[in-house]
Order: C-alpha cells, then sequence, then structure tokens
C-alpha cells in the first residue's frame, strides 16, 4: 500500500510519462518526415535524371537532326552513308566558316560521336565523321 | 467493483480506545474529539460558496497555530460546517498503532447523525449520542436505562464523502496540484500528438508527388525499369558530354597565330595538333592548355603543340 502514500506524485508522474511518450511521438513523426521527404527528393531527382535522359537520349527525332548534318555543305562535299542509325560521313574541302557550323551542329545532335576526325588540308579542312543512336 | 472505498471496514476510533495492530486498509470514523462543528442558515445555494466563508464562521473557536481544513454540506435549511486538523488526526491515528497508508478514508460521526438514535458506547466511560441532531460525546454515567442498549457500529454507518487520508500525508503533492500538474502534462501530450500527427500527414505530400510523376510516366513505375535506363544512358551521357567539352575547348583555344591542324576524338581519346606562329603563341597556348588542364607537349623543330588524352 505504499504507493498509495504517494497517490499524488503518482498521477502527475504518469502524466507526464504520458506527456514523454507524446513528445517521442511526435519527434519519431518530424524525424520519419524529415527521412520521407528526403526518399521522395531522391526519388524525384532519380525519376527526373531518367526522364531527362531518356528525352535527349532516345530522343525520335534524332534521325532527322543527323540528316541535316548532310545539307549543310554542298552534297560535291560530301560522302554520306546512313545504315540503321549509324552514319558515317566524310567532308572534303571545307572552309573554316563550314567547319565550325558543322562542328557546332554535331555537338547539338543527341548521338553517340565514334569518330570525329578534322584535318587541315593546306587551306581547307577535311572532316570524317562517324556515329549512332 | 466500489470505487467510493465503502467496502473497507469502518473503525470508529476515540481517544481512550487501545493500540491496533492493522493488515488491511479500513475506513476510519472520528468522534467529536477532533472536530468542530457548526450549523448555520445561511442563503448559499453551492457548498463551494459555503466552503469558502467556513474560516471565517470559526474565527476565535479554532486553536491558534493549527492548520484548519474544511467540510460542508447541507443538512434540510442549514449548512453544516465542519472544521479539522489533519495533522493532530493523523498524530493521533499513528499513535494508536495505525499505518497511515492502511487508512483509506477519515468519516465524522457527525456524517452519520441519522444513524445515532441510540447511544454508542467509546470505551469505560463516554458514549456517542444525538443531541438535537448533533453528536456530542457524553459521560458514559449521563446514560440511563431508558436509552435501552448500545448502538452496534458497523459498516452501516459509512457515510458516502469521506476525506482521502492518503493525499493529505507523506505526499510532496497535493491532490489539485498533482491534478494541475497532470492536466498541464496532458494538454501538452495532446499537443504533441496533434502535432506529431500533422508531421505524419505531411510525409505523405511526398509520396503524392512521385505518384503524379509516375502517373504522367507509367513506363517509368518500375524501380527495375528506371534503373536500368539510368545504367544505358547514364554512361552514354558522361561520355557524350567530355567528347563535346574537349571539342568546345580546343576550339576556344584557336586565337591569333594559333591553327588547328588536326583534331581527332573517338571513344577513348583524343588528339589535338596546334601549329603556332611562334614561340610567344605556343607559350599562350600552353598556358591555355594548363588552365584548361589539358596535357601538352611540344613537337621538335616547331612551334607546334601537342594535346592528348584519354576520355
Amino acid at each position: 500500500m505504499t504507493w498509495k502514500r504517494y497517490q499524488n506524485e503518482l498521477i502527475a508522474l504518469i502524466a507526464f510519462v504520458f506527456m514523454l511518450a507524446a513528445y517521442g511521438y511526435k519527434t519519431a513523426q518530424v524525424s520519419a518526415q524529415a527521412e520521407s521527404i528526403a526518399a521522395a527528393k531522391h526519388s524525384v531527382e532519380e525519376i527526373q535524371e531518367v526522364i531527362s535522359l531518356k528525352k535527349i537520349w532516345a530522343d525520335k527525332k534524332t534521325s532527322k537532326k543527323v540528316e541535316k548534318l548532310q545539307a549543310l555543305v554542298p552534297d560535291s562535299k560530301v560522302k554520306w552513308s546512313n545504315k540503321n542509325k549509324k552514319v558515317t560521313a566524310s567532308y572534303k574541302n571545307l572552309t573554316a566558316r563550314e567547319l565550325n557550323t558543322l562542328v557546332t551542329k554535331i555537338l547539338n545532335v543527341p548521338v553517340e560521336i565514334q569518330k570525329l576526325k578534322i584535318q587541315k588540308v593546306a587551306s581547307s579542312y577535311d572532316v570524317e565523321f562517324k556515329c549512332k543512336w | 467493483m466500489n470505487f467510493m472505498g465503502n467496502n473497507k471496514d469502518l473503525l470508529l476510533v476515540y481517544p481512550s480506545m487501545k493500540p491496533v495492530s492493522l493488515t488491511e486498509a479500513v475506513n476510519v470514523m472520528l468522534p467529536p474529539q477532533f472536530y468542530t462543528l457548526k450549523k448555520e442558515a445561511l442563503p448559499l445555494r453551492y457548498a463551494y460558496q459555503a466552503k469558502k466563508i467556513a474560516p471565517s464562521l470559526f474565527d476565535g473557536l479554532l486553536e491558534a497555530g493549527s492548520h484548519y481544513e474544511y467540510m460542508v454540506w447541507k443538512e434540510d435549511e442549514a449548512w453544516v460546517f465542519l472544521a479539522y486538523d489533519i495533522e493532530k488526526i493523523t498524530a493521533f491515528l499513528e499513535s494508536k498503532g495505525f499505518a497511515l497508508e492502511h487508512v483509506s478514508k477519515l468519516f465524522f460521526a457527525q456524517q452519520s447523525v441519522d444513524l445515532f438514535d441510540k447511544p454508542l458506547l467509546l470505551g469505560e466511560d463516554e458514549a456517542l449520542v444525538s443531541l438535537d441532531r448533533m453528536v456530542v460525546v457524553v459521560p458514559r454515567g449521563a446514560i440511563t436505562e431508558e436509552n435501552g442498549p448500545s448502538l452496534v457500529f458497523n459498516n452501516s454507518f459509512t457515510p458516502k464523502k469521506g476525506i482521502v487520508l492518503s493525499g493529505a500525508y507523506g505526499s510532496v503533492l497535493s491532490l489539485k496540484q498533482a491534478s494541475m500538474l497532470a492536466a498541464i502534462f496532458i494538454l501538452f501530450a495532446l499537443m504533441f500528438f496533434v502535432e506529431g500527427s500533422r508531421y505524419s500527414d505531411d510525409s505523405e505530400a511526398g509520396e503524392t508527388k512521385i505518384q503524379e510523376m509516375l502517373s504522367a510516366y507509367p513506363a517509368l513505375q518500375s524501380k527495375y525499369t528506371r534503373d536500368s535506363i539510368v545504367a544505358k544512358y547514364k554512361a552514354i551521357d558522361t561520355a557524350e558530354r567530355k567528347k563535346r567539352e574537349i571539342v568546345k575547348m580546343v576550339s576556344g583555344m584557336i586565337f591569333k597565330g594559333v591553327t588547328l591542324s588536326s583534331l581527332e576524338v573517338d571513344d577513348k581519346s583524343y588528339k589535338v595538333h596546334f601549329t603556332c606562329k611562334d614561340a610567344q603563341v605556343a607559350k599562350r597556348l600552353n598556358l591555355l592548355a594548363t588552365k584548361n588542364k589539358l596535357k601538352t607537349s611540344a613537337i621538335s623543330g616547331s612551334h607546334d603543340l601537342k594535346i592528348e588524352g584519354t576520355l
């Protein structure tokens, strides 16, 4: 019956423990939320990355963009071969301006550059270009 | 189950009683020696109002220096005011062998005045009788045979309302203080629970955003698919960005006096050949290459520079 002697303290203590438990619950929820936000952020970033990677490297318009590389210079300067999403091109006697335009366009087309060879021949440039997508 | 504690034995205590030895909790009834009583017909409606004015009613009647507490209740049209000194009562009980933790509730004889229709003997010399609806102690000699045999004191004398002694001794906190503290703690606990549940709701918001994105791109529902897409394109992306970066760097290194003689980029490496007009231009180009973290090598017999590296 000793507990009866401290009945009042016991009432306060039980309420205090209840409050501590509630505080623990709140703290757990706060950290769970932080974890959940971090996990969600990570997932969102991951999905966004997948989406953007797919958008760049699996673009269905890439073929059309690559075809434009053929028309950049006069036909006489280009040898063009396009098979199964693989292009082998050979440019001859390009002026500096043509070379600049071509290289800039090549860099902006989302293809895997297998070979890009630029050779200065006298005052003009020869370019060999191989790519796939 | 009796929550009122009235299932315990009721003991009537009095100054001349013999010491007791208790093993179980009991209720205790106190005779008039342990309290001061006053009856007043006052126009009061509630007991708390009566309790408020109780100390002023006993002005001059109580021993100075003692700490009195009050009990009030209504009897017919009058209010009954009862003052008692809990310290005096507990001291008496302890002197008679009562372990205070065995005393469940304290009652006063006046509370059961209706049952005192006959005298109740208190030891050898005294008796409790009801006079004008007040329980008083009288010498045993004052009782005549006309009064009949003594009352039998038993649990039926237990009134409804008693004093919980456990809250009045030993404790650092009074029942009122404990209740107040408990209320504050519970209030905080409820606030924490509400706040916690809000956080739990908020954490579901991120999940909703993911679901929205996935419903816009159903093909990416599976983590396996996403991982394989990332594995496939990430490597391509990294390598291709590097190739383009090299070509851009090289084009940025062409200035007056520098000519690009050749450039070759494939899947694994790159080679660049610059022709420089003079040594000063070559030096400037070398500095630019170092700034771009490119490894240069001079070509003997000329001012030309070669840059090579792996991707």
